[in-house]
């Protein structure tokens, strides 16, 4: 068969028409006033559909509202998916069950991975999509999700309760109301995922307005009101930009140079083996450059550039065409023409993300010489948002001074399909395992990029716009592409309940055979100079102990810093009174960022050794007169064990 | 219906071994002949444990999996260990060159009956300053030895459950002291031509792996030519080859400052170099009336009651238009921070007559003095600084006698001594007063002690080598585990010259490189 799990209903009937995909969400609509939810998602982009997808996986009643329900799934910027580092994210996505693998496997129309040559811990799986295609899979796939609701309105406040005075400073999220309907929805968790939404403004030339994507209507004010003013967060700003959409037939592809796919195109999804695409159905990619043309056009037009002009902070990966020009003058910048989809008959130009005035736009693309006689379809524009500062969040992606509410995507800060998917599904999973009552589940930076991303959000916060790269990670040679099922399905069934049991013992029978054939590997054990005769053509050093030893070196580290991270710091200590000897600097950085364990504390900037091994023997201490408090209680082997651990609790270095 | 074993290129391409959780490590397949040494297990610590100075035996200790080969190596043992917990006179020699370094006693103790609870084994030998720097330098060439971090030991012994719960608390100061005395030297060693040296690979370095970096995670889609790489190759070449002659190199390029370093610093004109003199016993440095006279450090080697004692003379703390003296006072503190024990001199015709006030005139001078008291802690580091007031001959005896009194009233304040340069008055105290002070600080084997720091970096600047060699190993068969090569030799070099974080290698990738996408 050709698709797995969604083979039964994707290949027997073509996707549900989006005509009747709205009619059924209405007549689910029309209940909504009566109903309560466990989890609320705000926002349909790629961190919102993963939240809510994953959320009614783990099993809670899940309500997905967002302002158009025809931008479900849209790739509001560039039509592909994965690359070197983000292709690790989407592997480990698929791996616990989200979405975005399989969507790409259904609507890529070109794969390649990139840096075949280079060892495969960096390999990057990555596709073009075909826009239309991948909205419709998210779209019937979260359709098809049970105890999973779509909800098209514009939230107009978030719900939350008055600070406990019994714990100074907490608030509790009950739930959303909408801009048109009086009654609240309530829930015991919300997830948002407002992407650029969130006061955003859009920037063409000299010209401003408010919005997050061309053509949407921008969100309340009353969202970002609740975070600022009630909740008291910490608020940054951010900008992106996208570039204009080119007329395919206006461009010639004969003056670029022509990139073709894989000849056999390899699928993000564990659960597939081809994809929808066949291989002789793909399309090319284009490669032309930009010249001096092109430069003197962004230096005469900087003036009517009010985007650039502003002074927030922009990526320096994914700069836009002008800010590229600026720092790396005389180069010939690469931009690749890349296709938006089978039927469409638009190119996006990766790399001339532009901001200026429409006119000098189109006489800014006819300086390349494929493009001289180039169309624009859509301008391009910068946007400029909210990002709420990530350290304030907990490693499950929850606010720390507000129980219950969850953030996920660009309003933490981050950049990317890929980044914003995997928050999107981790903060689902955590707001599903809130609502029902369960505990929280953190990933480590040991067994995932997922983890190493989290974890550089909530304890390092960002400047610029976070993007995952593989230099990223410290144990990049065991956090392969290629075992992402392995290290985290498995966890997915077990601990987290994201898993279903099908992609659960396909895991399981792929990690069986993989031992098995290892053993019978093992079984024929040889010098090496027997090897060299036998297989003369091979280089023993390119054989599998190699990687052993680093796998072997790598899990020592792992299993310390894992223990580091199984010593939780209380989120209510007060710092400033700790009767601990810390200076007042190293109090300061810990009362801002509030690490959730030892492990992340001794990541921070500023704290010393000494101050990690005081906070040890504090934690340490409490735990004990913690439990002489509860003398009287039973469970004396729990006790046991929390002083076996503690004091096997390993000290950083 | 489930896909069949068909993973399609994907996993059939994958060469590597899948390690998953709680399956045990699988026995290597081939002797894998050419692995570099910097991936064996570095697990095993060592460090001199006894004080330096004057001293009859040295005391050196090492724990880890590795301790039972370093002692069958360094005691010429074949194969049989010595009984548990038994002293045992062999001679020591070099693993490598075979020579005999002491004789010695040795001590096996074999896990859980030892301080840290793994197999740990003592080396007793001769206190001279060679003997201990070539046992240190043979125990950092046997394979999977590194020096101890800052209070290593005692964390062992925490994680193995051989120490309670008050004693852990004194962990933490144990650690603070260790790092700091560790941080001093680091200062003292990188203000000289090595620390120079050590920066540039350093600087290097860095470049190497954010230009590896910055091909791994871009060059699919940017312009990075392959001839970044072949750059990447000539510096790691020569870099491997610049260390391992550095290594090589028997001249030890400068002359460590050996000994406790005893700095005098105060404003100009307080009698700094007056003091100096006095405690030499010769006119090493001019004195005059002029403020300002000093406006170098002046060195000088002294014997404090048998323990070594690097004594430096700073120009006066003040703000001055003169660039010479400028910089003269930049050095000054520079070598207050470098400082094992700061000698803080006052003139005392400046202290107010009034207890309160003068207790608040001499803290606000030591603030002023000791620029890194203001940010580090809150209290001072009593042990690290005495204030002596000079020039109590032009005080009436009177008020000479009520300020003494008055401030060892006060508290809050380093150890006072009222001295004069002039007619030797309070001297005699002052010299037990610091002897005492020197003979803790000898105490400790961190202190001044230039054989330690340079057994560290050799064995850092050994691993470094080695992680070097697997880059070069790796290059042309996995990227991947090339790059691990030049991130584990940061690392190493980053233990001499401070940690290197991953933002600071993204920052030269974006310096370097325009990634667009």
């Amino acid at each position: 068969l050709y698709f797995c799990r969604c083979a039964s209903h994707m290949l027997s009937k073509e996707p549900p028409l989006l005509q009747s995909f709205l009619s059924l969400v209405s007549r689910r609509v029309s209940h909504l006033a009566q109903q309560q939810y466990d989890v609320i998602v705000v926002g349909g982009g790629h961190a919102g559909t993963e939240a809510a997808a994953a959320a009614a996986r783990v099993g809670a009643e899940t309500l997905l509202v967002t302002q158009k329900i025809n931008t479900v799934g849209a790739l509001s910027c560039n039509p592909s998916l994965g690359g070197v580092g983000k292709g690790h994210l989407v592997k480990e996505v698929d791996a616990l069950d989200g979405l975005c693998g399989r969507a790409g496997d259904w609507a890529g129309i070109h794969f390649s991975i990139l840096n075949r040559s280079k060892g495969p811990a960096v390999w990057g799986p990555r596709a073009q999509l075909d826009r239309q295609r991948y909205r419709e899979f998210i779209q019937s796939e979260l359709l098809s999700t049970p105890g999973l609701t779509v909800l098209e309105g514009s939230v107009e406040e978030l719900l939350v309760t008055e600070p406990n005075p019994e714990e100074p400073g907490r608030h509790r999220v009950t739930g959303i109301r909408l801009a048109n309907g009086s009654h609240p929805i309530s829930a015991s968790s919300v997830v948002l995922t407002t992407g650029t939404f969130l006061s955003g403004s859009l920037f063409m030339g000299q010209t401003t307005s408010p919005g997050g994507r061309i053509g949407d209507a921008p969100s309340s004010a009353g969202l970002s009101h609740t975070l600022r003013e009630r909740l008291g967060l910490r608020i940054g700003r951010l900008r992106t930009g996208t570039p204009p959409r080119i007329v395919k037939d206006s461009v010639d592809l004969s003056l670029a140079d022509l990139h073709p796919p894989d000849s056999h195109p390899t699928p993000f999804s564990f659960l597939n083996t081809r994809t929808r695409c066949k291989p002789e159905e793909q399309l090319p990619c284009y490669l032309t450059r930009t010249n001096a043309g092109v430069e003197r056009v962004v230096r005469e037009s900087l003036h009517l550039n009010h985007h650039i002009q502003e002074d927030i902070k922009g990526p320096r990966y994914c700069p836009s065409i002008e800010s590229r020009v600026l720092r790396f003058p005389g180069r010939r910048h690469q931009v690749w023409l890349e296709p938006e989809g089978v039927t469409s008959d638009l190119l996006y130009p990766q790399g001339l993300s532009m901001t200026m005035p429409p006119d000098i736009q189109l006489r800014l693309i006819r300086e390349i010489p494929a493009m001289h006689r180039a169309e624009i379809h859509t301008p391009g524009y910068g946007v400029q948002y909210d990002f709420v500062c990530p350290t304030q969040l907990s490693p499950a992606l929850q606010v720390k001074s507000t129980q219950g509410l969850f953030l996920a995507g660009q309003i933490n800060g981050t950049t990317g399909y890929e980044e914003a998917a995997a928050q999107g599904l981790w903060a689902g999973v955590n707001a599903a395992r809130w609502a029902r009552a369960m505990p929280p589940v953190a990933l480590s930076r040991t067994e995932s990029y997922i983890g190493v991303l989290i974890d550089d959000l909530v304890s390092r916060g960002v400047t610029e716009p976070y993007r995952m790269f593989t230099s990223r990670a410290e144990f990049r040679t065991y956090l392969r592409p290629d075992n992402a099922d392995l290290r985290l399905t498995l966890k997915g069934f077990e601990e987290v309940g994201c898993v279903s049991s099908l992609r659960y013992q396909e895991a399981v029978r792929v990690r069986d055979s993989l031992q098995d054939a290892l053993a019978a590997l093992q079984a024929l054990a040889q010098s090496s100079s027997k090897w060299r005769k036998k297989l003369p053509d091979i280089r023993m050093s390119e054989n599998k102990s190699v990687y052993n030893l680093h796998c072997d070196k790598q899990k020592k580290e792992m299993e310390r810093i894992q223990k580091e991270e199984n010593m939780s710091l209380p989120q209510d200590i007060d710092y400033f009174s700790l009767p601990v000897s810390l200076s007042q600097e190293v109090r300061e950085i810990l009362d801002r960022v509030r690490p959730s364990t030892l492990g992340s504390a001794a990541r921070l900037q500023g704290i010393t050794p000494a101050a990690v091994v005081n906070l040890l023997g504090y934690v340490v201490h409490t735990g004990q007169r913690e439990r002489i408090r509860h003398r009287n209680q039973p469970d004396q082997k729990e006790e046991k064990e929390e002083e076996h651990s503690a004091r096997n609790a390993s000290l950083p270095q | 219906m489930l896909p069949s074993v068909c993973r399609g290129v994907w996993r059939a391409a994958v060469h590597t071994l899948r390690t998953s959780r709680g399956a045990p490590p699988c026995r290597l397949l081939s002797t894998c002949d050419g692995v570099p040494a910097g991936l064996a297990d570095a697990d095993t610590i060592f460090a001199l444990s006894s004080g330096h100075g004057r001293c009859g035996v040295a005391v050196v200790r090492v724990s880890g999996p590795s301790s039972a080969t370093a002692l069958r190596r360094m005691a010429g043992l074949r194969c049989s260990l010595p009984p548990p917990r038994a002293a045992l006179l062999r001679s020591i020699t070099d693993p490598q060159g075979k020579e005999v370094l002491d004789r010695g006693l040795v001590i096996w103790f074999p896990a859980p009956h030892s301080f840290t609870g793994e197999d740990s084994v003592e080396f007793h030998i001769h206190g001279g300053t060679a003997v201990i720097t070539a046992v240190l330098q043979a125990l950092g060439s046997v394979p999977g030895m590194r020096p101890a971090d800052a209070g290593e030991f005692t964390r062992r012994a925490f994680q193995a459950g051989k120490l309670g719960l008050t004693e852990v608390e004194g962990l933490g100061d144990l650690i603070h002291a260790e790092t700091e005395a560790q941080r001093r030297q680091a200062l003292r060693q990188m203000s000289g031509e090595l620390g120079h040296l050590y920066q540039d690979w350093s600087h290097k370095l860095k470049r190497c792996l954010a230009h590896v970096e910055a091909f791994i995670d871009f060059s699919e889609d940017e312009l990075i030519e392959d001839g970044v790489l072949n750059q990447v190759d000539r510096s790691v070449c020569n870099l491997q080859a610049e260390m391992e002659r550095h290594l090589k190199d028997e001249r030890k390029g400068e002359r460590l400052r050996s000994g406790v370093q005893v700095v005098i610093a105060g404003a100009t004109n307080a009698g700094k170099s007056s003091l100096l003199n006095k405690l030499c016993q010769r006119p090493a440095a001019i004195v005059s009336p002029i403020a300002g006279t000093t406006r170098d450090v002046v060195e000088t080697a002294l014997d404090i009651g048998g323990f070594p004692v690097l004594l430096s003379d700073t120009a006066g703390l003040r703000d001055s238009p003169d660039l010479v003296e400028r910089e003269g006072v930049r050095r000054a503190l520079e070598r207050v921070e470098q400082a094992d024990l700061t000698l803080v001199v006052v003139d005392c015709a400046h202290v107010p007559a009034d207890a309160q006030q003068a207790a608040a005139f001499l803290q606000g001078h030591l603030r002023s003095v000791l620029p890194t008291v203001k940010q580090r802690e809150t209290a001072f580091p009593a042990d690290r600084c005495l204030l002596v007031l000079n020039k109590t001959d032009l005080l009436p005896e009177d008020e000479r006698r009520t300020l003494d009194e008055e401030l060892r009233q006060v508290s809050g304040l380093p150890p006072v001594c009222l001295i004069s340069c002039h007619t030797n008055e309070g001297l005699q105290d002052f010299l037990t007063l610091l002897h005492v002070r020197v003979k803790t600080l000898c105490g400790d084997p961190l202190s001044g002690a230039p054989t330690l720091t340079q057994a560290r970096h050799r064995a850092h600047l050994q691993q470094c080598v080695a992680a070097l060699a697997q880059y070069k190993h790796y290059r042309n068969i996995d990227l991947a585990l090339a790059a691990e090569g030049v991130r584990l030799a940061l690392t190493s070099l980053g233990r001499i010259t401070g940690r290197v974080g991953a933002e600071e290698i993204l920052d030269i990738i974006f310096k370097d490189f325009c990634i667009g996408k």
